[in-house]
């Protein structure tokens, strides 16, 4: 690492000391006690909503499918909440909570009781006192949406071959059996429905991806709560290792029908967690996603959107975290969703800055941004240590290469509505 | 009675001033302002209650002086104690009261040097209480200039950076004021040749018009700066810009009324033949303030600034509606600076609060406060309605008084009335502007680490809003006790005026 740094001259990119950080093993945010404590507390806030999120969105992409009137997408039943993680428990494939595999037992306490009073579920969720699974289909949208030109994975294509069609034609026709309405509409528009199929494979793969990280941020916590994770760079290099030892898990969608199970992408298609998953979900929800449409217009033709979907930049590490939401993912829902979920120690930090328990969930939105730039941190030294050299690498041009790999990552983060600057300061918040 | 309410809060600013508290507590500085504020508060609440129970013990019936208090003073000089109350200066006592407490509290409660600033704003109060009930000239000047004294200190001690500046200048203009005001009053004994300066023993009929003429005319410039009229105003956007919030409220809520006060007392009343005569010319006056302050609210990017034109536009009503001396608006003009006083130390009061919390009043910077949660949403809600409310927004205490003045006033001067309403339209046009650019919007993140909004703040604004919402829906609670005096004074002056003529 020294060699590095002395081998190699100064960068002279616009985030130098960043890049310089990355060069070192580092994170893109500051190895400090006060930043650890935010990420760590609301990668726990986070694990306990997203323990929801990957249950139903898998329960709606194996069960409730092309429901035409999915009024009970949200009532997960309780095979769902019993389901066992493949990463947590003692029956995982690779444990890596050591908690138990079913639905956290904060997730099932706030389910049975909400926060406001106790009564029916239906209730709760007129009252929204609920997870907000609309964030979790947001993120899910902007994959499916980016899906298409993003270069990354084979995951998207693959949704366009006769393979693929027949599967989900198989599919669709057991579903509708016996209903000659729906399946007369089929026949008028079958690319319609082949869409809706499409839309549904994306909410499988993302609910194996969530399926992986609920554990490892759960894990996380507790190692912190351990004394075991001290700094923001062992956050940092635990996701990285996380991310590797998940790779290769498969990504598949599987659905059941009367009993039998239809595997529209069959896990013998070989995608993989990292590629198919991970990735893209990364490069669509942190980065890109679109306008959101909340209290902010935006006019296209005044070109205050660009024109290429590969410049949209309205992800969490450039959204205004403030209540309005300019993010392309409404953040406000998920920071309802975290805010059920802190731990004692972040409230407590909490109360003691800005408005204390009136802003609550602005400040947990702004901890969530530090630690999703904890995250893409860890993204980006994976990719640099798939694709290119290791950081103690001898030879200075492998070196060169890595600095121009960190250099045009950094680049993305130049343009003004980008958080990065800010998450270096203490008094963001 | 009306001792009370002059000396309560002399013998209260003594005691914030001088009483031995403990000044050691901790921690040291904040918590004696806190409990002073609490002590002065305290005093307030009773001048509020007493001038409640002259309120409730006021006879509606009489348009004469009330409860009134007699004691000869410096005979040789015509000097007497005599006090009394009447359905003008009424309701200006109860404004004074309520306007002292919410500006006890616009401070916030790190003030400095706290027992000299809570004694000055009692001292202020009990001023502006010897003068609305002085029923002898010599007393009424008296008054009229010793609350120059607090208020210049008020303002270069706690005011803005520019503040010695903007005292001097308000001490110089009111202080000539006083004067004038006080040639005016010797020049009517003298050549009156009453024997004293009571205000009922004086009679200007026998003076000779162009006597009587030089004397109003005296009284009218004095008078029009402390109001202030157009072209005597520039003491008033530096004053009240660089004055405390809490200052500016009362300068602009109940000192400037003093001027209004004085013209009807004894411009209108002692000098009814000649008024005629210079109605007309008032009226262009009033009407040249309104549309001046309008205009230049429109063209201000500091929101105090902006408020402070907007208070001399809405003191140009007043002229007007004094001028026309009909029943109506006579009424209206009244109503207008009991209305004028509520709304103005409401959008004070705000925007105090606003560059308290945000740092700034550049109308460029401020933006998005209606954020509900980073924001200022209360101050943000209650500021709209303080703007609608000086806008004459129906259903609110400032709709009532512009209309009693439009109406009694377009039957004596319909051009003028027609220019004021014109200018009305106007304030709604500023109101927009500062609501719009400061309430509405995006809030800036990385500006918005604004500080909560204290509960301290925020009730006396709710008082107000309460107060404005309530009389504008029962505007009866609001001209009953002056309708008869402002009718009586209207009749009597026509009948003299009717008398003169023949």
């Amino acid at each position: 690492m020294a060699q590095t740094l002395t081998t190699l001259p100064p960068s002279t990119h616009e985030f130098a000391d960043i890049i310089h950080r990355l060069e070192a093993g580092g994170s893109m945010l500051p190895d400090t006690p006060e930043n650890l404590k935010q990420i760590i507390g609301i990668y726990k806030a986070y694990a306990v909503p997203m323990d929801f999120y990957w249950r139903d969105l898998l329960y709606i992409a194996e069960q409730v499918f092309l429901n035409p009137l999915p009024f009970f997408k949200y009532f997960l039943p309780e095979s769902y909440l019993q389901r066992h993680n493949h990463y947590a428990g003692d029956d995982a494939v690779l444990r890596i909570w050591r908690g138990e595999a079913t639905a956290h037992p904060e997730l099932l306490a706030f389910i049975a009781k909400g926060k406001t009073i106790p009564g029916p579920k239906i209730f709760h969720h007129l009252l929204h006192d609920r997870i907000n699974m609309e964030f979790a289909e947001a993120c899910m949208r902007a994959m499916f949406w980016h899906g298409r030109d993003m270069g990354i994975g084979k995951f998207d294509a693959y949704l366009d071959t006769p393979e693929y069609k027949a599967n989900a034609e198989r599919a669709i026709k057991a579903y509708f059996q016996g209903n000659p309405i729906m399946l007369g509409l089929y026949r008028l528009f079958p690319e319609m429905f082949i869409e809706q199929v499409r839309q549904l494979s994306y909410y499988a793969n993302l609910g194996l991806f969530w399926e992986v990280m609920a554990p490892v941020f759960l894990e996380m916590s507790d190692l912190y709560d351990e004394g075991k994770i001290t700094t923001v760079k062992e956050a940092m290099d635990f996701l990285v290792n996380g991310i590797f030892a998940a790779a290769g898990r498969p990504i598949y969608h599987h659905v059941y029908i009367r009993g039998q199970c239809y595997e529209i992408v069959p896990e013998s298609a070989g995608f993989t967690w990292l590629y198919e998953a991970a990735l893209p979900y990364v490069e669509a929800v942190f980065y890109r996603t679109a306008p959101f449409r909340g209290t902010k217009s935006y006019n296209a033709q005044a070109e205050q959107v660009p024109n290429q979907q590969k410049d949209f930049h309205y992800g969490i590490l450039y959204a205004d975290v403030f209540p309005v939401g300019t993010a392309g993912i409404p953040p406000t829902l998920l920071m309802d969703d975290m805010y059920h979920f802190l731990p004692e120690y972040l409230k407590e930090y909490y109360r003691q800055h800005c408005r204390g328990e009136d802003d609550m969930l602005i400040q947990l939105g702004i901890s969530f941004q530090r630690s999703m730039y904890n995250v893409t941190s860890a993204v980006i030294q994976a990719l640099r240590t798939a694709l290119h050299y290791p950081l103690d690498d001898p030879n200075p041009e492998h070196l060169l290469i890595n600095r121009q790999f960190y250099e045009s990552q950094l680049d993305r983060f130049k343009r003004p509505e980008a958080r990065l600057r800010d998450i270096q300061r203490t008094d963001y918040r | 009675m009306l001792s009370i309410l002059l000396w309560l809060p002399v013998i209260a600013a003594l005691l914030v001033g001088f009483a031995p508290f403990s000044l050691k507590s901790d921690p040291p500085g904040m918590c004696l302002a806190a409990r002073l504020r609490q002590i002065t508060s305290l005093f307030t609440c009773l001048i509020i209650a007493v001038s409640l129970i002259l309120l409730w013990q006021f006879n509606y019936s009489d348009s004469q002086g009330q409860f009134n208090e007699y004691l000869p003073w410096i005979e040789t000089i015509g000097l007497n104690y005599s006090l009394a109350v009447d359905g003008i200066s009424l309701p200006l006592l109860i404004l004074n009261g309520i306007l002292t407490l919410v500006a006890i509290y616009s401070i916030g409660d790190k003030v400095e040097r706290p027992r000299l600033y809570y004694s000055l704003i009692l001292l202020s109060n009990g001023g502006i209480a010897g003068a609305l009930m002085a029923q002898n000239l010599l007393l009424f000047v008296i008054f009229y200039e010793i609350e120059l004294i607090p208020f210049y200190l008020l303002i270069s001690i706690w005011g803005g950076p520019n503040r010695a500046y903007a005292g001097i200048k308000f001490l110089l203009y009111t202080a000539i004021s006083g004067l004038l005001v006080l040639a005016a009053f010797l020049g009517i004994v003298w050549l009156t040749g009453a024997t004293d300066f009571d205000y009922q023993s004086i009679s200007t009929l026998e003076l000779s018009p162009k006597t009587q003429l030089i004397l109003l005319t005296i009284l009218v410039v004095g008078f029009g700066i402390k109001i202030p009229l157009v072209p005597l105003h520039t003491w008033l956007p530096d004053a009240y810009t660089e004055a405390s919030p809490a200052v500016t409220i009362l300068l602009g809520g109940i000192l400037a009324k003093l001027g209004t006060y004085g013209l009807i007392r004894f411009g209108l009343q002692l000098f009814p033949e000649t008024w005629r005569l210079v109605a007309p010319g008032l009226a262009i006056v009033g009407t040249i303030t309104v549309v001046y302050g309008a205009l230049s609210a429109i063209a201000q990017k500091d929101i105090k600034r902006m408020v402070a034109y907007s208070s001399i536009g809405h003191m140009g009503y007043i002229l007007v509606a004094t001028a026309a001396w009909t029943e109506l608006s006579l009424l209206g003009a009244v109503a207008q600076m009991v209305s004028h006083g509520l709304i103005l130390a409401l959008l004070f009061h705000l925007v105090g609060i606003v560059e308290r919390k945000a740092g700034t009043r550049n109308l460029d910077v401020l933006n998005g406060l209606m954020n509900p949660i980073r924001g200022l949403p209360l101050t943000s809600a209650l500021l709209i309605l303080g703007g609608m409310a000086s806008a004459g927004i129906p259903g609110l205490v400032g709709f009532i008084a512009e209309f009693l003045i439009f109406q009694g006033s377009f039957t004596t001067f319909p051009i003028p009335t027609l220019l004021c309403i014109i200018a009305s339209g106007l304030t709604a046009v500023y109101f927009v502007i500062l609501l719009n650019r400061t309430c509405f919007g995006k809030l800036d993140n990385r500006l918005a680490y604004y500080p909560r909004v204290q509960w301290s703040e925020k009730i006396p604004a709710l008082i107000l809003a309460g107060i404005i919402f309530i009389l504008g829906i029962q505007p009866n609670w609001l001209v009953g006790p002056t309708e008869t005096t402002t009718n009586a004074i209207a009749s009597a002056t026509q009948l003299v005026q009717t008398y003169a003529q023949r």
